[in-house]
This record gives C-alpha cells, sequence and structure tokens, in this order.
C-alpha cells in the first residue's frame, strides 16, 4: 500500500503551524552561540590586557590573576548583585576547584566528576554539557574535582579523572578526541587544567598537561600535544634519569641517565622508590614567551617517607621546571624542598612577573608560595637558559616566610639556595619490631601553608594575594612497599590547628621584601583562588561559602555574598556589552574534608553543592534583558 | 529528562527550519494512529517525502519479552537504490533508534533495542528520489527498557571488556557477506540516576582496501552490547571486513573481522 502523501488533513497543517511557533523561538536560541569565532593564539597571548574574555587559566600566560577592569570599585562594590546562577545538576557534587573560561558571550566551565558546561555569559541559560562516563575506579587522591579547561581554535579542552586529555568542539560540546595518557588503576589521573602554548622557535601551537597520582607512585610526566588531532608531540618525565619522548620515540633522559639525586641499594641498582617517584605537575603551566619556556611546578616526590630516598634531593620532584617547548628538554630548576619528606610538592603555580631588586634594576622573576611556609622569588632568565646544570639553586632571589610557625627550616640561605632544616623535623623510622616511628609535630603541614588554590598579584599595588592557611600536622614514619593502585606514602599524620580563631589566613605581600602588608583570618580554612582588579579589589571564596571583596590597599572587607556551599573555586572578571561581571563556582570539596584531621568538625557544617555564580553591579543595566 | 541533551543535530535544525517557513511539508496520515507521528515525522525527515510504502518490512514481536532488548530487523531490499535507512520507537524518551547507510550492502539492517512502552515502530527507507519509504507495526510491552542501568555494572569492572567484538562474516554464493557484530558497551540512555549518556555513536564496516560499505550512526535505544546484522557487498576475494567505531566519549575501538569459508 503507497499512500498518497496529499491525504494529509487540514488538521494536521494546523498542529504543524502551531508548533512552528515554539521551533521559531528555539531556533533563534539554537543561533546564538553558533556564530562565535574561533580563538587565535594572538587573542591567548593578550588575554591578560583583554577584559571581554578570559582564555587562560590563570588569566594570562603570566598567571597574574590581575584584570584591568574598573566599573567595580571600592567605592560601589557594595552594590554588587547576582545577575544568574547555574546548577551543576545531576547528584554529583563534590569540590567545584574550577576557574571558568570567557570567550563571545559563553561561559566555559567545568565541574566534579569530569563535566563541562558552556553557558550563555548573560543569562546564564546552558548550551550544552558534557558528562564523562567514568570507570568505577578512579583513584584521584583528593576529591573528584577538576580546575579548568583550555581554549583554542574550535575547540575546548579539558582532563577527566580516568587520566585522559579530552578535546570538545566549543560550539555543540561533542567530542572531537579524546587520548588516554595514563592507566587509571595505578593512580593516574589529572585534575588541573591544561594549557595553550605556541613555541616561539618552530611556530608550532601545543597543548599543555601534566598528570596526577603521586600519592600512589605514579612518575610525573609534563605532555605536549597537537590541538587539532590530541597526538603527543613530546613527554617528560620529572623523576630524573626517566626517559622522555619526541615524535614517537625516547628522546634523552630527564637531566644525568644515572640518576645521582636518587639512591642505590646494595646491589648498586636505583632504589624501588626511584620507579614510583612522583613529581607529577598537576597543576597548570604558565609560559614566558620572552625565552620560549613553560614554567610548571613539579610534585612531592613518592613516596612521601624520605627514608626510601636518603641519601639524595630525589631531583625533579618538589620544585619548579623550566622547560623548552621545542623539544619538551628541562632546561632549568629549582628545587623548593631538596628531598621533600614532607609532602610539600612543588606544584603551586608559578606567577611571572618583574621583580625589583634593592639597587633598583629589575629582573625577570617567578614567584612562587609553597606549601612548605616559604614564598620564593627566583631568577627565571636564569633558570630558562639552555645547557649547563639543570638544578640551580643559586638561582634563587628571596624566599620569605608567608605564614606564622613554620618548624621545618628557619630560612634559606640566598647564597647556597638551599633550606636551613632544623633538626628533628624529618620524622625517625620506626624502632627495630615498631610499626611506625616516634611522632614529630611539624608546620606547615602537608596540606601546605597554602595549596594549590592560585594567589593574585595586582599591577597596580605590586603585591601579591595569597589565600594560606595556618595548620600544622603530627607526623610519623610507616613502613613502605610499593602496590600499584594503593596509597604509597609511608607517613602518617593527623592535621592540628595552630590558633583557635582561624585557620585561613589571606596574606597581601610585598614580593620586595616579604614584608606583610594586611591580613584577613577566616575561620575555615582557605581553598579558593584570587583575583584582583584596577578598582583596587581582591576577590576570593571561602569555606563557608561566602564570595568576598577586599580593598587591595588595606585588606578590609567591603562586600561578600553567601552561595550556598563552600567555595574552593577561582573567580574570574570580565566585561560584556560594557557591564563587568564577577564569576565564581560554589561547591565545597577538595582535599580538606578528606584529609583535614581536626578540620572535619568545621567542614562537616558545609552543605554540599555545585552551581556557578556571576554578579554585578545593582545600578548597571544590562542591554536587552528584562 | 534528569541528564543534559546536547543541542540538535543540524539536520534537525534543518528539519525544524522547513516547517517554521511558510510552505508547509505534508505528512501522510499515520497507518497506525501514534500520538507521535506527526512531531516525529518532520523532525526526522525533514521537508522530504514521505510514504507508507509495505515494500520495507519491519520485523518485531507483537509481544515485547525483554524491554531491554527487542529485536529488530527492517528490510528494504525490495526497493531500489537505497541510501539511507531509519529505525524509529516512537514513544521512547529518545525516539531515533539509529541511522544507517548501505554505502555497499544490502538495505537491510537488525539489531535489539530498549523499550520504554508500548508503541509503534519504524523502519524507513530513503531512496534514490529522496523520498521516504516507511512502513511499521505495534509492539506491546511492560515497559522500562531505557531508564534501567545496564547489567555491566552489576558485575564489577565495566570498563574491562568494553569495546570488544565478537563478529563473524558468512558470505554467500553471490559475492554478499552476512555480517553479524556484538561490541561490548553499556549503552547507557543517560536516563538511569547519576549516570551520564554513554553509548557508541559511530560504527563503520569497511572492505580490505579501506572502501567504506556500510555506517551504522546508533543511538541511546540501542541495547546494551549492541548486535547489529547487516549484509555487505565487499569487492571480489575480500578476506576480511574492518570494523571501526567510536562513542560519545571519543574512546575509539576496532576489529578485523575474517570471512568464514563459503559452505560448499
Amino acid at each position: 500500500m503507497t499512500l498518497n502523501r496529499t491525504t494529509a488533513g487540514s488538521s494536521l497543517k494546523k498542529t504543524i503551524a502551531s508548533l512552528a511557533l515554539v521551533t521559531a523561538g528555539m531556533l533563534a536560541a539554537l543561533a546564538l552561540p553558533a556564530a562565535a569565532d574561533t580563538v587565535s593564539w594572538e587573542a591567548i597571548a593578550d588575554d591578560a590586557a583583554t577584559t571581554k574574555d578570559v582564555l587562560m587559566y590563570g588569566m594570562g600566560l603570566e598567571g597574574k590573576r590581575f584584570s584591568p577592569l574598573t566599573q567595580i570599585t571600592t567605592e560601589n562594590v557594595a552594590k554588587l548583585v547576582p545577575a544568574w546562577s547555574f546548577s551543576f545538576g545531576d547528584e554529583k557534587q563534590r569540590g567545584q576547584e574550577t576557574q571558568a573560561l570567557v570567550h563571545e558571550g559563553v561561559i566555559y566551565i567545568t565541574a566534579s566528576y569530569s563535566r563541562m558546561f558552556a553557558l550563555d555569559a548573560k543569562t546564564g541559560r546552558k548550551l550544552w554539557s558534557y558528562s564523562a562516563r567514568l570507570p568505577d575506579d578512579i583513584r584521584p587522591c583528593c576529591d573528584v574535582v577538576n580546575r579548568g579547561a583550555a581554549i583554542y581554535g574550535d575547540k575546548v579542552f579539558f582532563g577527566t579523572l580516568d587520566a585522559s586529555v579530552v578535546a570538545l568542539n566549543k560550539d555543540t560540546g561533542k567530542v572531537v578526541w579524546r587520548k588516554k595518557f595514563g592507566n587509571h588503576k595505578a593512580g593516574y589521573t589529572m585534575t588541573g587544567a591544561p594549557t595553550i602554548i605556541k613555541d616561539g622557535k618552530t611556530g608550532r601551537v601545543m597543548l599543555i598537561h601534566g598528570s596526577s597520582g603521586d600519592e600512589f607512585g605514579v612518575v610525573g610526566q609534563l605532555y605536549a600535544r597537537d590541538p587539532d588531532t590530541g597526538d603527543e608531540i613530546w613527554m617528560r618525565p620529572l623523576v630524573e634519569g626517566h626517559m622522555g619522548r619526541l615524535n614517537g620515540k625516547d628522546s634523552t633522559p630527564t637531566g644525568n641517565p644515572q640518576a645521582p639525586s636518587w639512591p642505590r641499594d646494595k646491589d648498586g641498582k636505583l632504589v624501588d622508590a626511584w620507579n614510583h617517584g612522583g613529581g607529577a605537575p598537576w597543576q597548570s603551566a604558565t609560559f614566558d614567551t620572552a625565552t620560549n619556556t613553560i614554567v610548571i611546578g613539579a610534585g612531592n616526590p613518592a613516596p612521601w617517607n624520605g627514608w626510601a630516598r636518603s641519601p639524595g634531593d630525589s631531583l625533579f620532584t618538589s620544585g619548579q621546571a623550566y622547560v623548552d617547548p621545542t623539544t619538551g628538554e628541562l632546561k632549568g630548576f629549582y628545587q623548593h624542598t631538596p628531598n621533600d619528606t614532607w609532602d610539600f610538592s612543588g606544584n603551586n603555580e608559578i606567577v611571572l612577573f618583574d621583580y625589583t631588586d634593592a639597587s633598583g634594576k629589575t629582573i625577570k622573576a617567578s614567584a612562587h608560595a609553597d606549601r612548605n611556609g616559604f614564598f620564593f622569588v627566583t631568577d627565571r632568565n636564569k633558570l630558562a637558559a639552555p645547557g649547563g646544570e639543570i638544578n640551580r639553586p643559586t638561582a634563587l632571589i628571596a624566599a620569605y616566610p608567608f605564614v606564622d610557625g613554620i618548624t621545618w627550616a628557619k630560612g634559606f640561605d640566598t647564597k647556597t639556595g638551599r633550606p636551613i632544616e632544623v633538626e628533628g623535623q624529618r620524622p625517625p623510622l620506626p624502632a627495630e619490631g615498631e610499626s611506625k616511628g616516634k611522632v614529630v609535630e611539624v608546620s606547615p603541614p602537608f596540606l601546605g601553608g597554602k595549596n594549590w588554590n592560585p594567589m593574585a598579584y595586582s599591577e597596580d599595588t605590586k603585591l601579591f594575594y595569597i589565600p594560606a592557611n595556618h595548620w600544622k600536622e603530627s607526623y610519623w614514619t610507616e613502613h613502605v612497599t610499593y602496590k600499584e593502585g594503593a596509597a604509597y606514602l609511608g607517613m602518617g599524620f593527623r592535621i592540628h590547628k595552630m590558633f583557635n580563631d582561624h585557620v585561613g589566613i589571606l596574606r597581601a605581600m610585598d614580593p620586595q621584601t616579604g614584608k606583610i602588608v594586611w591580613e584577613h583570618k577566616e575561620e575555615l580554612p582557605l581553598w579558593a583562588g584570587v583575583v584582583t582588579t584596577r578598582g583596587n579589589l581582591v576577590f576570593t571564596g571561602t569555606g563557608d561559602g561566602y564570595l568576598k571583596a577586599f580593598d587591595a590597599k588595606t585588606g578590609k572587607e567591603l562586600w561578600k555574598f553567601q552561595t550556598g556551599s563552600g567555595i574552593v573555586s577561582s573567580p574570574v572578571t570580565w566585561e560584556q556589552d560594557g557591564v563587568q561581571y564577577v564569576g565564581v563556582a560554589s561547591g565545597y570539596g577538595g582535599a580538606v574534608p578528606l584529609w583535614g584531621g581536626d578540620m572535619a568538625d568545621l567542614t562537616t557544617r558545609v552543605s554540599q553543592g555545585g552551581s556557578f555564580w556571576v554578579f554585578k553591579l545593582s545600578d548597571i543595566k544590562v542591554a536587552g534583558a528584562n | 529528562m534528569p541528564t543534559p541533551r546536547p543541542a540538535p543535530p543540524a539536520s534537525a535544525i534543518a528539519a525544524l527550519l522547513v516547517i517554521a517557513g511558510p510552505a508547509l511539508a505534508d505528512v501522510p496520515a499515520d497507518p497506525l494512529g501514534s500520538v507521535m507521528w506527526e512531531v516525529l515525522a518532520p523532525a526526522v525527515f525533514g521537508d522530504a517525502p514521505v510514504v507508507f510504502d509495505e515494500r520495507v518490512t519491519v520485523l518485531a514481536p507483537a509481544d515485547v519479552e525483554n524491554a531491554l532488548a527487542m529485536p529488530l530487523a527492517v528490510d528494504a531490499t525490495a526497493l531500489p537504490d537505497v541510501r539511507e535507512m531509519v529505525l524509529v520507537a516512537d514513544l521512547n524518551p529518545f525516539p531515533v533508534v539509529l541511522r544507517f547507510e548501505p554505502l555497499a550492502a544490502r538495505a537491510f539492517i537488525a539489531t535489539r533495542i530498549k523499550v520504554e512502552q508500548a508503541t509503534a515502530v519504524r523502519g524507513a527507507a530513503r531512496t534514490a528520489d529522496g523520498v521516504w519509504h516507511v512502513n511499521g507495526r505495534l509492539v506491546d510491552a511492560a515497559g522500562g527498557g531505557c531508564a534501567a542501568p545496564p547489567r555491566a555494572y552489576a558485575a564489577g569492572d565495566w570498563t574491562r571488556h568494553l569495546g570488544e567484538v565478537q563478529a563473524r562474516a558468512w558470505p554467500a554464493a553471490d559475492g554478499s557477506a552476512r555480517l553479524k557484530l556484538r561490541v561490548r558497551h553499556p549503552m547507557d540512555t543517560g536516563l538511569s540516576a547519576g549516570i551520564p549518556a554513554y553509548f557508541i555513536d559511530r560504527l563503520t564496516v569497511a572492505g580490505e582496501d579501506g572502501r567504506p560499505l556500510a555506517r551504522i550512526h546508533p543511538l541511546e535505544p540501542v541495547s546494551e552490547d549492541p548486535v547489529f546484522t547487516l549484509v555487505a557487498l565487499p569487492a571480489p576475494g575480500t578476506r576480511a571486513l574492518a570494523l571501526t567505531g567510536r562513542d560519545n566519549n571519543g574512546i575509539e575501538f576496532a576489529a578485523t573481522i575474517p570471512m568464514t569459508e563459503a559452505a560448499p
């Protein structure tokens, strides 16, 4: 039977006509993001200066998290109100440690459990979402977080908890490519935001990303990929003597192939810890175009227990690495904590800035607030120079304590570039027949004087704003053997409060002198990033759920808003159609509720959540909005 | 709809554009009387002409015993020059089951699908002149097939066998090869609480020379560990077929399927 298609009744036409009204509205909505332009390298390189977009984690190649926007100031910030809020939805909540990207009126925001959303920046309307289907046996040490995406061309890129990197079409959210780089069952994972750079020598644009997993004895690896295909260009391991890769072939070992910074056993073989030595670069790189250098922090050595790695400095862990983008060679390295036995790691962000020395001379420098409690200023040009010894302790310009009560070192010797360690702070081995060693009290604890949450640097005040914490730990040694997929620590710990009235301490530091210009105390640990603006403002979030604004010069708290869950993410600010917006993700989690010991009485008070909040001044009208 | 859906594909948008225009496409009345037909027809077929045509055979059980895996076969080999086929289950939350391009293959596809409730199931074939030829039947079902979590999740590590392919090709005397394949995959609809949509969305069967013979574009309703049967028309002397595929997370898989010795 072939029906004549003209037999359709007129009632059907009416139905279609009414349907057309509905679909016309849908089409107008759908048309909006499709017209968006692609993202060029030039736009990324200029991110710090342009206010209409946020194209990089760190809001610029140098990671300063400084915006030249001035609509919101110390005078009017009290009038900041929510413009909209978006819920990440699902039953999946936990920590939201992300930083948003903004391009052509679209916000790209990642969320816990390897999700990403594209939102209309003006209204918060969802344009698309992507949710990775994760295996059941992923092993993120410190919550199911993601810290953000990278954007380039017509794609957005982010890491997933099963040790993969995914590229999505930025307009549709469809997967373009996916590359799995490590075995998630052995502890490899990815939580940091990848970074787009352009190799100044070859002109090639690359996607740079690392891995996580030091707590499971991974070998930390830094990768460069072709953003169009995801194909690996090079891979650089950060444990001395491990072999790198370039164009699919073995390239060079990292540093000295004999790995003299790692011990050998009585048979002359490198100790087992060397095979699982950590150093994972799990945060995001900054990029120095002048010297064509990728700058990134290297993670803690594995296991935490330093006796398994003694004698030796355990290079290239717990320090800052300077990598040649053309070849993936490690050019220079400064180690913040030689033979780190306290899980101080070296991952915290490295901000590139101009340091003025006592004689008034400007030095291209790197700034880094380490988990070990010291704020490091290093000579970037010395560390980025090719050739010679890779480990360059004398590149140190200054190391200032930025938290109170540091016990493990008295300070740093700026001549040798090494710490002046306090004897007895490395917990002793268990006595014969004992399962654990003598307990030592250490500060900062392994969660750090400051953790991953990035600081900001103001081009106006020339101050760094450091989201720090005051706490300490009981710390002792345990026996350790490597087993794939199991925690590889060899240490026991319990974190305690240092002061009754606060744990979190937001501090403004003058990098020329190490002077603390102002400070602000918080009852809960600080685990959110910071952004600062030309409006003389500093924004950060608190564990108990407030987004707060401070006077950048005085530290006076000027405004706060309760977002309903704890904030452990990095706020950003941008401008669209003459309106300055501030955006931040809310949703409590991260390492503190899992590992924070005595912090439990503080953290269990905080509700779970998962949302993105956007604020603007109440008396600024949004064109075209109802 | 608990899990967010991506934007509709360009073809669906094009379909909506057309009906929004002044010249409304005529769609023949549905002999199965499905409440979804008037909405589905323009979304699936756009402004292309549509005819009901008994030369398309739709094989499905009258009563669905297993709502997680109902066999469904559509045979349009009685039509000349079929370029594309589409399978639809009207009352499923996501009605379109799959699209099939028989590039060098017979206009025949069989699979197993999830069924949410009693529904019309349809097969449609687009011939070279752009006309969609549609037929279908009603199936009765207790339902619930689209919101149940896959069985694989009860068995420990579901990723262990992900993407594994079991397949066999039987060459016939006329040069065709009947191909039956199964890929291990949970094929999540996104409707089970806490589990995002996760399914194979492209499969290509190629000859030894790399020439694609057929493409399958499965969607949410295709059953866990999806099974497909088709009849490829490979070049003479072909000893093996190549299967490649990808899921919506970008995970890729591939298999080589040797031809079974022809029966004497």
